[in-house]
C-alpha cells in the first residue's frame, strides 16, 4: 500500500499489516495485471469490493477464457467455503449428523473413497472439500492457470455439484451458521447465480432457497 | 640350509648314539656335529648330495660288514666303494639299521622337495612384485610425460602471453613471434593465430570504445593472472577432448606455427593443445556467419570464456551464440584450472560488466533475466545486478561446475551440493504464508491465506486418485483459523504445530501421523486448543522447548506457554516509536532472549524474563531515513549471537546481538527480501524474495551459492517463507501463487 517512488503501488501485505489494512489497496484493472493469477486476483478483488454483489462479480470481462473463469471461481468458492466448514465442525459432529443429510429426502455419499459411503456430515464436508482442492490443484487436469482444457473443464460441474450439498446441509440442518455465513459473504447466493449462470448444475438439485428477497434474480429456485 | 645341515647331524648321530634308531636323535645333532666333524671327514658337513650318498655309502659299507639283509648289501656295496676310507674309519661305529637309513633318505628327499616347491613359490612372489613395480614404473612414467605436458603447455601459454604484453605495450610484435603474423586472413585459416582472430574483427570494427574497453578488460584478467590465452589453451584442451576438432586441422596449425621456429609448445604436435586452433575455428566461422554475427561472437569470443567462469551469463542468456555456449560448456568440464581464480571472481565480474561490456551484451543479460523488470534501468540498476547474479545458476553449467566442485565461491565448507526442485506441493487454493518442517521426518506444514493448514508427507508421494503427475498430496487439512493463516511453529518434539492468523487467534495443533488417510474421520482433538489475546493479526510465531513467542499488528509481542492454565506468560509492548512489530524470534543462542523486528526498521532484543529491553540493534547511518528499509523477517543464527533481518530494500543485514551493531549489509535481491532460514549448522542461509527466487548463501563469506527461480507472483508479492528441514536435506519455499515447493 506505500506509494514507492513515482506511482507504482506495491499491492503487498507486509509482515505487521493490521487485519483490517489487508489487501487494502486500490483495485488494478485487469487488464494491467501481467500475472499468471490475473483471474484470481480481479475476482478476489472483486469479492473484497463489495460480496455482496454477485451479478457485478460473476460478470465475466470481456476476451476472458470462460473456462479459466469458471474455474478461478470454483476456486474461490471452495477455498470460502472453508470458512463454512470451520464453523460446522463446531457443531456438526458425527454423532449429530450421522449422515450427508438435506432435508430428509436426500442422503449423499460421500465420493471421496473408493466406494462411495455414508460419511458423517463432517467428514463429507472434509472430504469432499479436500477432494476439490486435490481436483482443482491437480497437474493433470489443470496444469495451468491460464488456459484450461475442454476436457478439464467438464469437471468442474460435478465439483459444484458435490459442493453444493455442503450449502444444503448446513441451510436445513445448521440454520444459524448458514444464515450467519451468508450474511457475511453472499456465498451460496453467489455460487448459486453462478452455477445457473453457466450452467453447471441442474435447477432441481439447486434446493436452498435463496431468492427469498431478490426478485431480480430468475434462474434461482426451490426445486 | 638349516634343516640340510640337522639331517646330516643326524646321521652322525649314528656313530656317536650307538644302536639307536635313526633320526630320532636329531635335536641333539647340534653338539654332536661338531665332535664328530673331524673323525666323519669332510663330506659329512657338506650339504651337496653327492656327499651324503658317500657317506651313506660308507654307512652301508660297515653295517655290510656286520651282517645286514643280502639283497640290500648288494645294491648298496656300489656306493660303498667310492666310500671306502669312511667306512674304514668308522668301522667301529656300528648299529646302523638298513630300515633306519631308507627312513634316513626317504625323510631327506622329502625335506628337499619341500624346499623346492618353497623356492618355486618364492619365485612366483617375486616375480609378481617385479611386475608390480613395472606396472607402477609405467605408471609414474605416463604421469611424467602428463605433466611435462602441461609444463610445454604452461610455458607456452606464458610465452604468448609475454607476446601479447609485448604487443600491448609497444604496438608492435614482438620480434620473435613474427610468424605468427598471418599472411592472410582469407587463406583458410591456416596460420592466423589466436591474437590477430580476435584482432582483426575487432579492428574492421575499428572502434576506440571498443579497443579501450578491450585493453582495460585485458588488464583486470592480467591482474588476477587470468589470460585469454589461458582460456583459449584450456578450451581446446576440452574441446578436443569433446571431439569438437578435427586432426587435420590440428596438425595443420600446429605445423604452421611451428614452421616460424617458434617454440616446442607449438612444434610437437600433436600432444600440444595450441591455442592457434581456437583462433583459426573461430575465425572461420566468422568469414562464414553473418556480420553482425561474426562481430558480435568474435569480440565475445575470448571474453566469452572469462565470463563463464564468472558466471555472469548462463549458458541460457548465450545460447544464441553457439560458439560462446560452445565456451561455456568447456569451462564447465574443465574444472581443474578454475578453482584458484574463483575467490576473486565476484569483483572482477563485476567490473568487467559494468565498465567494459557494451550495451548488447548487458541487453542480452537484462533480456534473459526473466527477473529484471523495467524499473532497473541504467547502469545502475545493472551494477547492483552483477553483484546480484554472481553464481546464477539456475542452469545446467552451475550444476556441473557445482559437481566438478568448480563452486569455488562456496567457501571452504566443502558443501557442493546443488539443490533442485523434486516435489511441488499443490492443493491451497490461494497464497501458501507460511511452511515449517518437521524436526526429524520428511513431513511438513504448509500455511495458506485460504485459511487452511496441511500436513504434507514427503515419503507418501500418493498415487492421487484422480490423477497420477501429483508429486504429494496433503494427508490432512487444518481448519480453524477463520482468516488467512500468517504464521506457523513447530514444538521441536515435532507433535504440535501451532499457527498465527490474521483473525488474531493462535491455533494449537496435535499432528495427525504422518501416515493417516487423507479421507479419515475427522478428528476433534488434532485443534487442541486456541490462544487467545492478540487483537489483531498474528504475523510472527516461533518456538522454543515448551514456549512459543507471538507478534501481532496489535503492537504486542506475547510470550506462551502453550498447554497450561495460564497460557500467557508476559506481553512486550515497545515503544509507540518503534511501531507494530513484524517479525520475532528466539536469540538461539542466548536463554530467555527473543529478538523483535519493528516497523521502525530497529530490532529490539528483550530478556522475556524481566521483560525489559536488552539491546536495540540499530545503525543510524545505514538505517537513516528508514522509509522503505522495514524488517520483513527477523531470524536468529542458530549458534552465534547474530541476528539476520530481511529488509523491504532489498537488503539483507547482519547484526552483533552483544554490541548491538551492524556487521554486514547486502543487497540480495531483485526486490524485497522476504524470508530468511538458516541450516541448523548456521552454515547456510536461504532467502525469499517478491523477485521471485529463492537464494542460498553460505553465511562464511555471504556470498550466493545458489539462486533457484520458484514462484509466480500475484499482485506484487512472491515468495513468503522458506525453511530448511532440520536433520534431512531439505530445503522448501512457500509463494503467493498457492504452490509450496521442496528442493532436494
Amino acid at each position: 500500500m506505500k506509494m514507492a517512488d513515482g506511482s507504482t503501488i506495491l499491492r503487498r501485505n507486509r509482515p505487521g499489516t493490521k487485519s483490517k489494512d489487508f489487501c487494502r489497496w486500490p483495485d488494478e484493472p485487469l487488464e494491467e495485471m501481467d500475472s499468471t493469477l490475473a483471474v484470481q486476483q480481479y475476482i478476489q478483488q472483486m469479492i473484497k469490493r463489495d460480496p455482496s454483489n454477485v451479478e457485478l462479480i460473476l460478470t465475466m470481462p470481456e476476451a476472458q477464457d470462460e473456462g479459466v473463469w469458471k474455474y478461478e471461481h470454483l476456486r474461490q468458492f471452495c477455498m470460502e467455503l472453508n470458512g463454512l466448514a470451520v464453523r460446522l465442525q463446531k457443531q456438526c459432529s458425527p454423532s449429530t449428523c450421522t449422515q450427508m443429510t438435506a432435508t430428509d429426502q436426500w442422503i449423499f455419499l460421500c465420493a471421496a473413497h473408493k466406494t462411495p459411503k455414508e460419511c458423517p456430515a463432517i467428514d463429507y464436508t472434509r472430504h469432499t472439500l479436500d477432494g476439490a482442492a486435490c481436483l482443482l490443484n491437480s497437474n493433470k487436469y489443470f496444469p495451468s492457470r491460464v488456459s484450461i482444457k475442454e476436457s478439464s473443464v467438464t469437471k468442474l460441474g460435478s465439483v459444484c455439484r458435490r459442493v453444493y450439498r455442503i450449502f444444503s446441509h448446513a441451510y436445513f440442518h445448521h440454520r444459524r451458521i448458514f444464515d450467519e455465513f451468508e450474511a457475511e459473504t453472499y456465498l451460496c447466493h453467489r455460487f448459486t447465480h453462478f452455477v445457473t449462470k453457466y450452467n453447471l448444475m441442474s435447477k432441481e438439485n439447486l434446493i436452498v432457497p435463496i431468492n427469498e428477497e431478490e426478485n431480480a434474480a430468475p434462474g434461482e429456485s426451490e426445486a | 640350509m638349516g634343516t640340510n645341515s640337522g639331517a646330516t647331524a643326524g646321521i652322525n648321530n649314528k656313530p656317536v648314539g650307538g644302536a639307536a634308531v635313526l633320526g630320532v636323535g636329531v635335536a641333539n645333532s647340534a653338539i654332536l656335529t661338531n665332535s664328530l666333524g673331524s673323525g666323519g671327514g669332510g663330506g659329512l658337513s657338506i650339504s651337496g648330495l653327492s656327499g651324503q650318498n658317500a657317506n651313506v655309502g660308507g654307512l652301508v659299507g660297515g653295517m655290510g660288514g656286520a651282517g645286514g639283509g643280502a639283497g640290500n648289501n648288494g645294491s648298496d656295496d656300489s656306493m660303498g666303494g667310492p666310500g671306502g676310507g669312511p667306512n674304514n674309519q668308522q668301522a667301529t661305529t656300528p648299529q646302523y639299521t638298513i630300515p633306519g637309513i631308507l627312513h634316513f633318505i626317504q625323510h631327506e628327499w622329502s625335506r628337499f622337495e619341500l624346499e623346492r616347491s618353497q623356492w618355486d613359490v618364492d619365485r612366483a612372489e617375486l616375480q609378481a612384485r617385479i611386475a608390480m613395480l613395472l606396472g607402477e614404473r609405467k605408471c609414474l612414467e605416463s604421469l611424467k610425460s602428463d605433466l611435462t605436458r602441461r609444463i610445454k603447455m604452461l610455458e607456452y601459454a606464458l610465452r604468448q602471453e609475454r607476446a601479447k604484453f609485448y604487443r600491448l605495450k609497444y604496438g608492435t610484435d614482438p620480434p620473435q613471434l613474427n610468424e605468427f603474423k598471418p599472411s592472410s586472413n582469407d587463406d583458410g585459416g591456416i596460420g592466423t593465430d589466436v591474437a590477430t582472430d580476435s584482432e582483426v574483427p575487432y579492428s574492421s570494427v575499428s572502434n576506440t570504445t571498443w579497443r579501450q574497453g578491450r585493453q582495460m578488460l585485458r588488464q583486470y584478467l592480467a591482474e588476477i593472472g587470468y589470460t585469454d590465452n589461458i582460456i583459449d589453451v584450456r578450451s581446446n584442451r576440452v574441446r578436443s577432448i569433446l571431439g569438437l576438432n578435427n586432426n587435420a586441422d590440428h596438425d595443420g596449425v600446429g605445423g604452421g606455427g611451428g614452421g616460424g621456429g617458434n617454440a616446442g609448445g607449438i612444434g610437437s604436435g600433436g600432444e600440444n593443445l595450441s591455442p592457434n586452433i581456437n583462433g583459426n575455428e573461430s575465425n572461420k566461422r566468422a568469414s562464414e556467419s553473418e556480420v553482425q554475427q561474426s562481430n558480435d561472437a568474435i569480440i565475445l569470443d575470448t571474453e566469452a570464456a572469462v565470463m563463464a567462469n564468472f558466471e555472469f551469463l548462463g549458458p541460457t542468456e548465450m545460447s544464441d551464440d553457439d560458439e560462446i555456449s560452445d565456451d561455456l560448456e568447456m569451462v564447465a568440464t574443465d574444472n581443474e584450472d578454475t578453482d584458484v581464480k574463483m575467490a576473486k571472481r565476484p569483483k572482477s565480474g563485476k567490473d568487467m560488466l559494468t565498465e567494459d561490456l557494451e550495451a548488447e551484451v548487458g541487453e542480452q543479460l537484462l533480456n534473459d533475466m526473466n527477473l529484471i523488470t523495467e524499473e532497473v534501468d541504467g547502469s545502475l540498476g545493472l551494477g547492483e545486478l552483477a553483484q546480484l547474479t554472481v553464481n546464477n545458476e539456475s542452469d545446467g553449467a552451475y550444476d556441473a561446475n557445482a559437481k566438478d566442485g568448480t563452486g569455488g565461491s562456496a567457501g571452504g565448507a566443502g558443501y557442493r551440493k546443488t539443490w533442485n526442485a523434486k516435489y511441488t506441493l499443490r492443493s491451497h487454493f490461494d497464497g501458501v504464508r507460511s511452511l515449517i518442517f518437521h524436526p526429524e521426518e520428511p513431513v511438513l506444514i504448509t500455511a495458506s491465506e485460504d485459511n487452511t493448514l496441511k500436513l504434507w508427507n514427503l515419503q507418501k508421494t500418493v498415487q492421487a486418485k484422480k490423477s497420477a503427475s501429483l508429486d504429494v498430496e496433503p494427508l490432512y487439512t487444518f481448519r480453524a483459523h477463520t482468516g488467512p493463516v500468517l504464521c506457523l511453529g513447530m514444538s521441536s518434539s515435532g507433535e504440535t504445530c501451532y499457527s498465527g492468523g490474521l483473525d488474531g487467534n493462535i491455533e494449537c495443533w496435535q499432528l495427525p501421523s504422518p501416515n493417516i488417510d487423507p479421507y479419515d474421520c475427522y478428528d476433534p482433538n488434532v485443534h487442541s486448543g486456541t490462544l487467545e489475546g492478540h487483537t489483531d493479526a498474528v504475523w510472527g510465531l516461533t518456538t522454543m522447548q515448551n514456549n512459543i513467542v507471538s507478534c501481532s499488528a496489535d503492537g504486542t509481542v506475547k510470550l506462551w506457554s502453550p498447554y497450561t492454565k495460564e497460557p500467557l506468560l508476559r506481553t512486550y509492548t515497545a515503544a509507540e516509536a518503534e511501531g507494530g512489530p513484524s517479525s520475532v524470534d528466539f536469540v538461539r543462542n542466548e536463554v530467555d532472549h527473543i529478538v523483535v523486528a519493528y516497523n521502525s526498521a530497529h530490532c529490539i532484543i528483550y530478556d522475556t524474563e524481566t521483560g525489559k529491553q536488552v539491546i536495540k540493534l540499530e545503525a543510524s547511518q545505514e538505517m537513516s531515513g528508514n522509509t522503505g528499509k522495514f524488517i520483513n523477517k527477523v531470524v536468529s543464527h542458530p549458534t552465534l549471537p547474530i541476528t539476520i533481518t530481511a529488509h523491504e530494500d532489498r537488503h539483507i543485514r547482519f547484526w552483533d546481538n552483544t554490541s548491538g551493531t551492524l556487521v554486514h549489509s547486502m543487497v540480495a535481491h531483485l526486490e524485497p527480501v522476504t524470508s530468511l532460514a538458516v541450516d541448523a549448522h548456521g552454515l547456510y542461509l536461504l532467502s525469499g524474495s517478491h523477485d521471485c527466487s529463492i537464494r542460498l548463501w553460505n553465511l562464511d563469506n555471504k556470498t550466493c551459492v545458489q539462486e533457484i527461480t520458484a514462484h509466480r507472483k500475484k499482485f506484487d508479492e512472491s515468495i513468503f517463507d522458506v525453511a530448511f528441514h532440520a536433520t534431512k536435506p531439505y530445503i522448501a519455499s512457500a509463494g503467493a501463487d498457492g504452490l509450496a515447493k521442496v528442493f532436494v
